[in-house]
């Protein structure tokens, strides 16, 4: 007995990297060269080394409001997600133990999301919701080489969940992929340089993790008299499996210049390494639901990501000492071609425009972003699944951010 | 400059923002119908049009038939109601006066081994053939009948129904004891029309293991069935493979009909090789493992198959039986009635080691047997019969298919299948010269069914549909017919081949949406 179980994760463009890791950031297209305070932790470890205060503490969220259409131009069947709002949230420390050495903490959820399409949707085959998410625990150092230059490392530890709730249709039910305990690790390294006073350059790099369930659990909603058939008798439904999830490496080279004491441009240039997600493969412990003839329990669904781009263009100008407007433009490629669109993480060619405000009151920052996203309409022709179509998709972010520059 | 640089970025907004919506919103689509007029649509065929499944037509599978499917996606572009002869309930059969001349349908009622227990559904039927339906009729589709009963009269007589010149379904709606359904079809002068029909036409020879049956009292006795090559019906015997000819001409009078009545804008269909249904391919034709033989495997070759091969191959016969493997799975024994009888022979062959009554006994039985090849079809009914004790056989010898061959009902053989083919092809092109000469819609029904029977299957939106038992999808569990999902999947070529032909812009329907196997 095989059905055709696929697979993916979620996310609203660029595969599921949700790059929502600085509510300045984000307001400046979310680019990278920017010292102010901690929040540069997350984006190049080597950046904490040129924070102005010895003690930087920030933290934020954003809320990501996003719906999927897709509609079948041969049935002319259109569909909605019902997709909750993304809570993307991040936190970092940064101090100055020595001149040359800092140290600093970040955490953050750089990968996940949930999706939701209506029960039993025309791809309930494939998924009808999915509840990736991941926690990012990035210790770190910095050292500075000279006073214009300087070198960071982090390690990583990833914590992730996925949900994953799919239509078995040939038997009637649906199945559900449970992990919390998924783990994964990573490094992180870059340099910071301030060669003078009107210029900062970021070049950073950030490893794949890739995310072990070892452990998960597969729950199968099908009528009990099938549970001998699928090997799940004894266990009433219940199954196991192992997978890996690849969060993808990430080159960020990222500049800021000064135009004039208050005013200065930035541009950042992305490339995530998605060609690591090729396929995902699902090892059920003893369901014969996978597709592979040397062995039935082993599921193994193509993904073919493609490495994927982003520009980005910020601006910041400071209308007094207290209030800075931003504004920004970023384009983020999507990691798949029209062949390779999987609805449970749809993905599009987006632009995206962005602006904010930050507001200083003397050692506390606080910063208000927001972000809309044209997500190019696409085609859908996936042949694997022979699921095809077009989709669309809306997309807008806002976000809150603190910073204390302690001392 | 951050003037230039911000209108850089709004007119690079302006160019991009136009392509975040679709081109074409399936909303605002139009459905147009073309050059066809779908106002009164009318499906003509057998049970695969009325919607028959699971071995019954019942109301749920009614709403499920294919062209049920079709009329809706036609209301969209002009079409008008689409009126079924709905059943009385959802079990299905068929009572006349006080007699159940149709079972209730399938179920699944467990699983054993992983193979499913079916049963029928322990309720009366409560469909009375004698409740006539009257008005109109949109779905005309008549289970059990083939090409020639479309134009035979009496054919809707309930007098004839024990005489097994009428069917109770076309009784159900038949304008009069006299009418045929092709001329019922016609006066209701439809605008459109779908037909379907010479399936059973070869069907019954094939699901009958090339046999037809008599009973006498609760005697049932089978002789080989006919492949017939004369039109005169009433040298037919109910199991025979029509003529080619026969078929095309009752086709040619079905749409002579319609022409005459002014119908001549219609789809019709060919006839898939039936020995690509679950119901011939489920059943292997080498069920005896090792492991299901045991240590009966040195006592069969000792004392039956070895003596059996060693006397044959005296007559040149060898071939026709092997030792049994204890390494790989054996075919089953069977009844071939092609072969030349060798009971004679193996009688005297026999008789100095079995004695003259046992030699003769076992001469009647082995003279036509062999074991089967992957060429034969062992019917999905002979999974019951199998290993099985035959009462009727000596009892050394008495197991189904191990022992004793299984008849020759139980297994439509490589000759047999031989027949089936060579008549669907006969069929096929008659049925593709005809769709050309009057101007229709082409539905090449076989290709999908081939497809459908391939490994890979047909897939839509990430459910694989194949051919396979159950587990498939597509077949419901009398192995023969379809679930709403197979049905989706004929409609949607049904509809494809309508839109190709008349331009018309109908849209096609999601198999996933509908019904499959029902599990208990």
């Amino acid at each position: 007995m095989t059905m055709a179980l696929t697979a993916g994760v979620m996310a609203y463009a660029g595969g599921f990297r949700v790059s929502l890791q600085g509510v300045k950031q984000l307001a400046m297209a979310h680019t990278s060269a920017h010292a102010e305070d901690a929040s540069v932790a997350f984006f190049n470890p080597a950046g904490i080394s040129f924070i102005p205060s010895k003690l930087s503490v920030v933290a934020g969220g954003f809320g990501v409001s996003n719906q999927i259409t897709f509609q079948n131009t041969s049935t002319l069947q259109q569909t909605e997600t019902d997709n909750p709002l993304g809570t993307p949230i991040y936190a970092a420390v940064a101090y100055k133990v020595l001149d040359k050495l800092s140290v600093g903490f970040s955490f953050s959820t750089p990968f996940g999301s949930t999706i939701e399409w209506p029960t039993g949707w025309e791809g309930a085959e494939m998924v009808e919701r999915l509840e990736l998410k991941s926690y990012f625990f990035q210790p770190m150092l910095s050292v500075k080489l000279a006073p214009w230059a300087s070198f960071g490392a982090s390690y990583i530890y990833a914590k992730g969940k996925v949900d994953w709730t799919k239509r078995v249709t040939q038997l009637g039910g649906s199945l559900n992929l449970l992990d919390d305990e998924a783990t994964g690790h990573g490094f992180g390294f870059g340099f910071y340089f301030q060669p003078d006073s009107q210029w900062d350059v970021s070049v950073a790099y950030r490893s794949p993790v890739d995310m072990k369930a070892e452990n998960g659990k597969a729950t199968f909603n099908v009528s009990q008299a099938l549970f001998p058939n699928i090997g799940l008798a004894a266990t009433g439904g219940v199954d196991t499996f192992k997978a890996t999830l690849p969060l993808v490496d990430e080159i960020t080279l990222g500049a800021t210049y000064k135009v004039t004491p208050k005013w200065l441009l930035s541009a950042d240039f992305n490339y995530h390494g998605w060609e690591r997600y090729n396929k995902l493969t699902l090892d059920f412990a003893n369901a014969p639901v996978g597709n592979q003839v040397s062995d039935p329990t082993v599921l193994v669904a193509p993904k073919n990501f493609k490495n994927a781009k982003t520009f980005r263009l910020g601006t910041q100008y400071m209308i007094n000492d207290m209030i800075a407007a931003r504004a920004g433009w970023y384009y983020d490629e999507s990691p798949y071609s029209d062949e390779n669109f999987i609805p449970e993480t749809p993905s599009f060619d987006n632009y995206v425009v962005t602006a904010g405000v930050g507001l200083k009151f003397n050692k506390l920052g606080v910063d208000l972003s927001g972000a809309y996203a044209m997500p190019q309409s696409r085609k859908v022709s996936n042949a694997y699944n022979s699921f095809y179509g077009q989709a669309k998709a809306k997309v807008f972010y806002f976000g809150l951010g603190l910073s204390y520059n302690a001392f | 400059m951050k003037k230039i640089f911000l209108s850089s970025i709004a007119a690079s907004l302006l160019l991009m923002s136009c392509k975040t919506d679709f081109d074409n919103d399936t909303q605002d689509v139009v459905v147009t119908s073309g050059d066809a007029n779908f106002s009164k649509y009318i499906a003509l065929g057998n049970s695969l049009t009325s919607g028959y499944r699971d071995n019954a037509l019942y109301i749920d599978g009614q709403n499920e038939s294919y062209p049920n499917m079709m009329a809706t996606q036609m209301k969209l572009a002009g079409g008008g109601e689409f009126v079924q002869p709905l059943m009385a309930d959802n079990n299905g059969g068929l009572v006349l006066g006080t007699t159940v001349i149709q079972g209730t349908k399938l179920f699944i009622e467990s699983f054993a081994n992983g193979s499913p227990v079916l049963k029928n559904v322990a309720t009366a039927p409560t469909t009375n053939v004698a409740t006539k339906l009257t008005g109109t009729i949109n779905n005309m589709g008549v289970p059990g009948a083939k090409s020639f009963h479309l134009v035979a009269p009496g054919y809707g007589n309930i007098a004839g129904i024990q005489p097994g010149t009428a069917n109770p379904y076309y009784v159900r709606f038949a304008t009069s004891n006299t009418s045929t359904v092709a001329a019922d079809a016609a006066a209701q002068k439809p605008t459109f029309f779908s037909l379907w029909i010479g399936n059973n036409d070869v069907l019954s020879y094939a699901t009958n293991g090339g046999t037809n049956s008599t009973t006498v009292g609760n005697v049932t006795t089978y002789s080989t069935a006919t492949v017939q090559t004369g039109t005169d019906v009433t040298t037919y015997r109910s199991n025979d493979i029509s003529s080619p000819t026969l078929v095309a001409g009752a086709i040619k009078g079905v749409l002579d009909g319609l022409k005459a009545a002014g119908s001549t804008q219609g789809v019709i269909a060919n006839i898939p090789y039936v020995t690509s249904i679950p119901f011939f391919t489920t059943v292997p034709y080498n069920p005896l493992t090792p492991a299901a033989l045991g240590a009966n495997i040195t006592a069969l070759n000792t004392s039956l198959y070895g003596p059996l091969k060693q006397a044959l191959t005296a007559f040149g016969a060898g071939s026709r039986i092997n030792l049994l493997s204890s390494t790989s799975a054996n075919p089953v024994l069977i009844r071939d009635t092609s072969l030349s009888n060798l009971s004679v022979q193996l009688t005297a062959a026999l008789t100095p080691s079995l004695g003259a009554a046992t030699a003769a006994a076992f001469g009647q039985i082995y003279g036509q047997a062999r074991q089967a090849t992957a060429e034969d079809y062992i019917l999905l009914t002979a999974s019951s019969v199998i290993a099985t004790v035959n009462p009727a056989a000596p009892a050394a010898i008495n197991v189904n298919g191990v022992s004793f061959p299984l008849a020759d009902q139980n297994v439509l053989t490589k000759t047999e299948a031989a027949n089936v083919k060579t008549a669907v092809d006969a069929y096929n092109l008659q049925i593709a010269n005809l769709a050309t000469a009057y101007g229709l819609a082409f539905v090449n029904a076989n290709a999908k069914m081939t497809e459908l029977n391939s490994m890979s299957g047909i897939q839509f939106n990430g459910v694989k549909y194949t051919a396979k038992f159950v587990t498939g999808g597509t077949f419901s569990l009398d192995g023969v017919h379809l679930t709403g999902r197979g049905y989706a999947l004929i409609a949607n070529e049904f509809l494809k081949a309508i839109n190709s032909k008349y331009r018309s812009t109908l849209p096609m329907v999601n198999p996933n949406s509908y019904t499959g196997v029902k599990f208990p």
